[in-house]
């Protein structure tokens, strides 16, 4: 099992000059140190509007900092939206594949279609198109990298024959994700051989059932580029401590201000009803579940939060479940003091990642990235 | 944090309805037919009316319906509300800025059991093939006119509406307090249509929006026929301490 980080880049008020440089230099101090310690990838969201939850709006400038200030970690855009009225398709596929060749070939390649109103609504999207506009894209982009030149007619954009450029330095291309929040979004991964990229907090049980039909579907798909990339990674919260108790109390606070800050955004499903980003419950009666307001909201399972041991022992198990991948988010709206949050890093590699060293390796078909 | 709300509770106190306990039971309201449109709203003046105990939404939107209820234990009656969208800590609710009913006898009912602050008026849907339009009128003059453009037909198991909170006063321990009561009624919908939302007119100050309410960016339209209900109160708030400080049970 390979372990990443992964960036929101919240931004607690007030916004003075200083706080949010201090958030994107504190983040880079952590990335410098995640590839000194091992880590696998480093993951950056594309998020616009998302007041305080996350100032990550131009994921490739901040990836192509942290790809300059270190040797091995991967750069990973977790994810770029594959919406028009936010990117281009040329012009996505123009600055990752800078991106994998200023990172030495380093760039994993995300992609997504954003699930809060408040991005679609910044844009003027229409959340129907959504889930469309990003099936084209994936369906192109990887062509636009393996083609000398490249010519389309689409919905959601058209071209003459021209060469996207420069291209890619991985051959044929970096390996493809999706994010995977709606339900059944593993299953177009699996249908179009990319990698599943959970970036929403699922139960073990979940999991395993997603997982066990990716790898089923992956089996017979229909792949959009070069190379099949068989790999699911999930997402999780760290913070590890000697001391238990400790480091399940400073990780809880961490985990709640980040939920806090996720739940004033406007959700698409919330403000738009459309088949394209499905409500929750879809029984009307279990919209009465657990809706105090009182309630700051549960963890979810399997959390890496705690001593050493305990995170041993809950990442053992979605290593189980069959996740390739674990990626964590390390802050939220700077709760955990810098030099507290470098520590949980160190004692992290120290004690928890020997107990992985042993795992299988990653699932990518031959010939695929790197 | 995010932005709390710098509503003066006190001052709004004096349009909120006084309440007969927190002990209603439950009215079943079958096949009613909801119209609901919503905006995104100007932000700056929007939080001048939302409680201290609550934040705008990210960004702030307000829903206006207009909902038929043809049966109920007071008999038929049509119910608008103009409701800003709110977290309560991290539940998003529809904090109810105003509302009207064209029954007296509804009215009463309304404020004493689940706090609502209506008033009474003449409301009407119209629904058609190329529209739903709906209106709401007091006093001979038009408050509230919407229309639902171009309806087309989708899964009501899609459409989400949100629960409400309720600024009211209650008698307890011999004192009138201020409470804000969350009203979270279930839906069954037999038929929904969403459509574009256009606003014809509103007239903020009928609604308790102060003239802060301003509507900009439209959002949804959403007309749904099905079975709902006004439940039993679960639970209240301070209206003056953070939700999650100030929240406590009513009812199981």
């Amino acid at each position: 099992m390979k372990f990443g980080i992964f960036y929101e880049l919240s931004v607690p008020r007030p916004w003075d000059r200083e706080a949010e440089r201090k958030v994107y230099m504190n983040a880079l101090e952590q990335v410098r140190l995640a590839d000194e310690l091992g880590f696998d990838q480093v993951w950056a969201v594309e998020h616009h509007f998302l007041e305080e939850y996350s100032h990550c709006s131009a994921p490739e400038l901040f990836l192509t900092a942290c790809a300059m200030q270190t040797k091995n970690i991967h750069v990973g855009h977790g994810i770029v939206i594959c919406v028009p009225e936010f990117n281009h398709p040329i012009r996505i596929a123009e600055r990752a594949a800078v991106l994998d060749i200023l990172s030495g070939g380093r760039l994993e390649f995300g992609t997504g279609r954003s699930a809060t109103w408040t991005e679609l609504g910044g844009f003027r999207v229409n959340p129907d198109d959504t889930k469309k506009s990003w099936d084209e894209f994936v369906h192109c982009i990887p062509k636009m990298w393996m083609q000398e030149r490249f010519s389309y007619e689409g919905k959601y954009f058209s071209m003459p024959s021209r060469a996207v450029l420069p291209k890619p330095y991985q051959k044929p291309h970096p390996p493809m994700w999706v994010a995977v929040t709606s339900p059944g979004t593993e299953l177009d991964a699996a249908d179009r051989g990319i990698g599943s990229l959970g970036v929403s907090f699922t139960t073990f049980a979940e999991q395993e059932a997603k997982v066990k039909e990716y790898r089923r579907r992956i089996q017979n798909c229909n792949p959009v580029g070069g190379f099949v990339n068989n790999q699911v990674n999930t997402v999780n919260f760290l913070f590890c401590h000697e001391e238990s108790e400790t480091g399940t109390k400073i990780g809880m606070r961490m985990i709640q201000h980040f939920n806090y800050l996720a739940a004033q955004l406007d959700m698409a499903k919330e403000a738009y009803p459309t088949k394209s980003y499905p409500s929750a419950g879809l029984l009307p009666s279990l919209r009465r579940q657990a809706s105090s307001p009182g309630e700051l909201g549960k963890a979810p399972e399997g959390i890496a939060v705690g001593n050493p041991a305990h995170l041993i022992q809950e990442l053992k198990k979605w290593e189980a479940c069959g996740a390739d991948r674990v990626s964590f988010m390390l802050n939220a709206a700077e709760i955990i003091p810098q030099e507290q949050l470098l520590n949980s890093l160190r004692l992290f590699a120290k004690e928890v990642m020997p107990a992985f060293a042993e795992s299988q390796p990653a699932r990518v078909a031959a010939g695929g990235g790197r | 944090m995010p932005l709390f709300g710098k509503q003066d509770v006190q001052a709004a106190a004096a349009r909120a309805p006084l309440m007969n306990g927190f002990g209603t039971e439950v009215w079943e309201l079958k096949n009613a037919e909801i119209l609901q449109l919503s905006f995104e709203v100007v932000e700056g003046p929007a939080e001048w009316l939302v409680p201290p105990a609550l934040h705008p939404s990210i960004p702030p939107y307000a829903t206006l319906s207009v909902a038929r209820f043809p049966t109920s234990p007071v008999g038929p009656f049509a119910l608008a509300q103009v409701r800003l969208v709110v977290r309560a800590g991290i539940r998003p609710r529809g904090y109810l800025l105003g509302a009207y009913t064209n029954s007296e006898q509804a009215a009463a009912e309304l404020r004493a059991r689940w706090g609502f602050t209506v008033d009474l008026g003449t409301l009407t849907i119209d629904p058609r093939h190329d529209r739903v339009i709906g209106q709401v009128v007091r006093g001979g003059q038009t408050i509230l006119e919407m229309e639902l453009e171009n309806p087309e037909q989708i899964s009501g198991s899609d459409v989400t509406y949100l629960d409400s909170l309720h600024l009211a006063r209650i008698m307890e321990n011999g004192k009138e307090t201020l409470v804000i009561v969350q009203v979270d009624p279930e839906y069954v919908f037999h038929n929904a249509e969403r459509g574009k939302p256009r606003l014809l007119s509103l007239q903020a100050d009928a609604w308790g929006g102060d003239g802060r309410l301003r509507c900009t960016n439209p959002m949804t339209a959403t007309f749904c026929h099905g079975d709902t209900d006004l439940p039993k109160l679960r639970f209240g708030m301070d209206p003056s301490a953070p939700a999650v400080q100030g929240s406590r049970r009513l009812a199981a």
